[in-house]
This record gives structure tokens, C-alpha cells and sequence, in this order.
């Protein structure tokens, strides 16, 4: 019986396969099509873009780009927590300050070590 | 749901673990760059230290917390008290290793430090949540240690390749974890072992065999082992130190756990596969390590074919011998393994060669260091009074208990095989010529970390009384 209930797994799977396929068909089908040579550029963000996607980028890019993700996190983590702190209590304050902590931490280490400078 | 303070207590250990890492990234920044050292030491220190509330958890009844995701026992303390030491010595074996081949000193101290959290938390996890986060920790510290010398081509190749394997194999573990809970409902080892009586036959067996993926490679188990010879080769020698010991013990802790207490009451018969995977395991990693001219390369498929003993250990798991001969095995093996790797650091330091042949004359050279290599590999073969005859001795006793006789005799005759490759390098130190003058004995920490792991040998082979007593206490607490 419990392999029975996989086989509703598979039919949503195979039926909402079928929906994806069916509604880009009907697209596919009606819309009206015009080509000209910007439609096929390169999308980046409006702007022309120069040059190849090929190029070689600073790698500073990357750790900025790390960085960033960090506090990202922190701030998706950060904002349920604000929502029901009331209810939460004391525990949850310093729970949430270690986390921090570690985070600036982390921040620090970066810092000290030069990830943050561009030249 | 408030978490009760007392599962708080429970967990000291690892809270140490995880504040002494974040004390050493901070020491790390204001220390000066030729004072690194000292992290090395704060880290020696504190992981004495945390060995305390390890130890005073030994006699507590077991007991899980955390709403049954973390298990508090024997067990799970036996493996703690391994990866503690472990790395401690680890650590001390590096403090020199690194010079002149990386900037980043600090940073591998706390590496190791995070690395051996992970392992505790491996060994004591209880839930499929929990076990999947904590083999990811030891991952990523791992995949980072592997590939620490970053302008050494073979260790950039080893730090790549463990991480494309490791990748690889956690994501098929993962999906295997995702098909049992699917199955049973369930997350937790203990409440999935109440609802496999149940589960369809063929999708456990898929589930548990893709589960074994993940596991066997951090074991190093065939088929998961290609890695393992690249990795330890180009590794940092006290990181391939570090996976051949102490991931690989935290890699049978969850192992073990896993099967022993959510699949065996289960209708899969798992015995029999890991009976053939251990078969496989030490036949194909003995003949590969005989023609081996890197000790390094030597000692990753002397470490696979120790695997297949291992798991040999975990197929015999009935009876009085079988899980206490396995963790008595990994405590042997520790002490050995981590010692054969120091004099490869040691003789690698001087003579910038991890080829046997200039271990050539090593006896005349350095008597010392040539002595403790001779004891690791004869306890590598298992030759008494050395702590990995009384493994062999354990294990083999285990496997003709369960009536796996068969399987006993192959691993009998793998360790006649393996004595040839052992013996080997004691010929080659002890009867062919010093092509040049000079000492090959190593600095003070690291000759102290192979007295350490001689002296454990040794004392495990001779007085083995009260780690069978140890063993015994932390086998008996795994079942709940």
C-alpha cells in the first residue's frame, strides 16, 4: 500500500509534465513570431553588451560575491526571528546573538586578511 | 518547543569544540605570521581539555536529547574520545609539515579543530537530518585541508577530486535518505527502526544501498575508494593522516549506527552485501598496495583493504566479539595509522621523497624512527604483541561466530598477503645500504606525536584489559 501511494508521486509528476508541455505547445502554436538581431544578443540587464562572456574576471568579484551571501542569510534568518522575539524570550535573544557572533567573525577574518580591499 | 536545559549539559563537548575554533580563528588574526605556531598549540591545549567532559560522560546511562536526534552514549563517546586524540596528534605532527609549503598556517589548526567536531557530531547522530549535516561538516574541512598547498599541483588535484567524489556520493546518500523517509515516515534512526518491519522490500533495498554510497566513501570502501590513493598522495601527509584515521572512524560510527539501529530490525538482509564488500574491500586493496612505490599511495590502499576488515567487523556484529572487536580494531588502527603517517612526514620533511626506496638504510640513519615504523607495520599486519593483532584476533573471532567462516579465511589470507608490502619497508630500512650520510629524525612535536601513537601500539597489544573494558562498556550502550 505504500508503493501505492508513490504511484500518486508519479502521476503528478507525469501529469504535471504533460501541463508544462501542453501550455509551451499552445504558445508554441498561436503566438506570432518576428526576428531581428537584438532579440538574439546576449541579455545583459538592457545594456549592449561588450565584449565575450569568455572574459576573465577579477577574483575578488568572488569573495565580494561570498561576502555578500553571508549577510544574505543572516538577514533571511534575522527577520522571522524579529517577527516573534516577543514570544520567544531570552533564550532566543542569545541565540540569535551567538549566530551573529560567528558571523562577524567570519566578517573579521575576511577583513583581517585583505578579502575586503580591491587593489 | 522549548529545548530542556538539562540536553544542554549533554553537549558541552561539542560546544567546547565549536568555541575553541572560533577562539583560534580569532588568535589566528592578531598573531603575527612566524608566531602561527601557537594556534597549533591553543588548539593541542583546548582539545586536552574538552578530553574531560568526554571522559566523565563514560559511565552515564545512555540517553538521547534534542528530542531523540542526538544520542548520548558509550558509543558515541568512544568514537569523541578517538577523533579528540586523534587530531591532538594530528595537530602536532603538522606544526612543522607546513613550513615552506603554505602562508595559511593558523587556518589548518582550525580546520583540524572543526574537523573533529564534525566527527563527534557524526558519531552521535541519531537522525537523518542531523547524520547528512554533520558528514557534510567533516566534508568541507576536508575538502579544504586536501587542497591546502595551493601552488602544489597534486595537492590542488587531491583537494578537486576528493570534493567531486565527496559531492557525488553525499548526493546519492541524501536521495537514499529521502527514499527511507518516504518509506517509514520517519527522520529518526530509532523511530525508523520501529516502522521498517513494514516497508516494501525493493525500495529499502534501493534506500539502504544508497545510503551505503555516502558511507563507503568516507570509508574508503570498494567501490567508493578510487579517491582514496590520489587524495592521501597529494594531500598534506598529517591531512591524509587525518582522513585515513579519524574520517574514516567517524565514517563506521555512522555506519554502524545507522544500520545497526534503524535497518536491523528491517526484513533487508544487509549482512551478506557487507560481508562481500569487506571480501572486495581487503582482496583489491592488498593486491593494489603490493606494487606501490609511494608510501603514501601504500599506506591509502593498505587503508582500504583495513576497510574490509573493518567492515568485516560490522557484518559479524552478533555475538560478544563482533561491535567490540570492530571499535577495539579503529582504536588499534588509530594509534598505528596515524604513527605510520608521522614517520612518512618525518622522512618526507628530510628527504623531500615519499618513495620507499629512500627509506633505504633508515635503520643506520635514524635507528629510532626506524624502530617505530618496523612496530607500525607489524602491527598493520597484525603480528603480536602489537595492538593490531589483537583486532585481527577480535574481528576474525567475530567472524567465525557468525558463521562467516568463509569470510574469515579470505581475510586470513589477505593478511598474509599484506605482510609482504608491510615487511617490505622494514626490509628496505633495516638491510639495503644509506645511499647518503645525514639523520632523518624530525622536530620535537612531531617526534612527540610518534611516541604517542608507539607507545599506544604497543600498550594496546600488551595490557589490553581495560580497553576490552572500555570497548565492552561502550559496544554494550550502542541498542537502546
Amino acid at each position: 500500500m505504500l508503493l501505492l501511494d508513490w504511484l500518486y508521486v508519479a502521476a503528478f509528476a507525469v501529469i504535471g509534465l504533460l501541463l508544462a508541455a501542453l501550455s509551451l505547445a499552445i504558445v508554441w502554436v498561436l503566438s506570432p513570431r518576428s526576428a531581428y538581431p537584438q532579440k538574439r544578443m546576449t541579455y545583459e540587464s538592457g545594456v549592449v553588451p561588450i565584449g565575450q562572456a569568455w572574459a576573465q574576471f577579477n577574483i575578488r568579484y568572488y569573495l565580494f560575491g561570498l561576502v555578500f551571501v553571508i549577510f544574505a542569510v543572516e538577514v533571511i534568518y534575522l527577520y522571522p526571528w524579529a517577527i516573534v522575539f516577543r514570544q520567544l524570550g531570552k533564550f532566543a535573544f542569545f541565540e540569535m546573538l551567538i549566530f551573529l557572533v560567528v558571523l562577524l567573525l567570519g566578517l573579521a577574518y575576511a577583513w583581517r586578511k585583505g578579502a575586503l580591499e580591491w587593489t | 518547543m522549548p529545548i530542556p536545559i538539562e540536553d544542554l549539559w549533554s553537549l558541552v563537548p561539542e560546544f567546547w569544540l565549536a568555541a575553541l575554533g572560533l577562539l583560534l580563528v580569532l588568535l589566528d588574526l592578531f598573531l603575527p605570521g612566524d608566531r602561527k605556531r601557537l594556534v597549533g598549540w591553543a588548539a593541542v591545549v583546548g582539545l586536552l581539555l574538552v578530553l574531560m567532559p568526554i571522559l566523565g560522560m563514560l559511565g552515564t546511562p545512555a540517553r538521547t536529547v534534542f528530542f531523540n536526534t542526538y544520542a548520548v552514549d558509550g558509543f558515541a563517546v568512544f568514537f569523541k574520545i578517538i577523533a579528540v586524540v586523534a587530531t591532538i596528534l594530528v595537530i602536532l605532527s603538522t606544526m612543522d609539515a607546513l613550513r615552506g609549503h603554505t602562508s595559511f598556517e593558523g587556518e589548518m589548526y582550525v580546520l583540524l579543530t572543526f574537523a573533529a567536531l564534525g566527527v563527534c557530531l557524526m558519531a552521535a547522530s541519531a537522525d537523518l537530518i542531523l547524520l547528512a549535516l554533520s558528514i557534510e561538516f567533516v566534508s568541507l574541512s576536508s575538502y579544504v585541508m586536501a587542497g591546502y598547498f595551493k601552488s602544489d599541483l597534486r595537492s590542488n588535484e587531491a583537494g578537486i577530486k576528493y570534493f567531486l567524489f565527496g559531492a557525488a556520493s553525499s548526493a546519492v546518500m541524501i536521495y537514499g535518505f529521502s527514499i527511507l523517509y518516504g518509506l517509514t515516515g520517519e527522520t529518526n534512526l530509532y523511530a525508523i527502526a520501529d516502522r521498517v518491519r513494514t516497508a516494501p522490500q525493493p525500495a529499502l533495498v534501493l534506500a539502504v544501498g544508497m545510503a551505503l554510497a555516502g558511507l563507503g566513501f568516507k570509508v574508503s570502501m570498494v567501490p567508493f575508494h578510487q579517491w582514496t590513493p590520489d587524495v592521501y598522495e597529494g594531500a598534506p601527509t598529517p591531512v591524509a593522516a587525518f582522513l585515513a584515521v579519524a574520517s574514516k572512524a567517524a565514517g563506521f560510527a555512522a555506519l554502524v549506527r545507522f544500520l545497526m539501529v534503524a535497518i536491523e530490525p528491517g526484513p533487508v538482509d544487509w549482512v551478506a552485501p557487507i560481508a562481500g564488500l569487506s571480501a572486495v574491500s581487503m582482496t583489491l586493496g592488498n593486491l593494489l598496495a603490493l606494487p606501490q612505490r609511494n608510501i603514501k599511495r601504500m599506506l591509502a590502499y593498505s587503508s582500504i583493504s583495513h576497510a574490509g576488515f573493518l567492515l568485516m567487523g560490522v557484518a559479524a556484529h552478533r555475538g560478544d566479539f563482533g561491535a567490540p572487536g570492530l571499535l577495539i580494531y579503529l582504536l588499534a588502527y588509530t594509534f598505528t595509522n596515524l604513527g605510520a603517517f608521522f614517520v612518512a612526514i618525518a622522512v618526507g620533511g628530510r628527504l623531500g621523497s615519499d618513495e620507499i626506496p629512500s627509506y633505504a638504510g633508515l635503520a643506520q640513519r635514524s635507528a629510532g624512527l626506524a624502530a617505530v615504523m618496523a612496530l607500525f607495520m607489524l602491527s598493520l599486519t597484525g603480528i603480536p604483541p602489537t595492538g593490531g593483532f589483537l583486532g585481527k584476533f577480535y574481528i576474525f573471532g567475530a567472524a567465525v561466530n557468525n558463521g562467516l567462516l568463509w569470510l574469515a579465511v579470505v581475510a586470513v589470507i589477505n593478511s598474509v598477503v599484506a605482510l609482504y608490502y608491510y615487511v617490505n619497508v622494514i626490509r628496505v630500512m633495516y638491510l639495503l645500504p644509506a645511499p647518503s650520510g645525514g639523520s632523518a629524525s624530525g622536530p620535537v612535536p612531531l617526534r612527540l606525536a610518534l611516541g604517542v601513537a608507539a607507545l599506544g601500539t604497543l600498550v594496546i597489544g600488551i595490557f589490553p584489559q581495560p580497553f576490552v573494558t572500555l570497548v565492552g562498556a561502550a559496544a554494550m550502550l550502542l541498542r537502546m
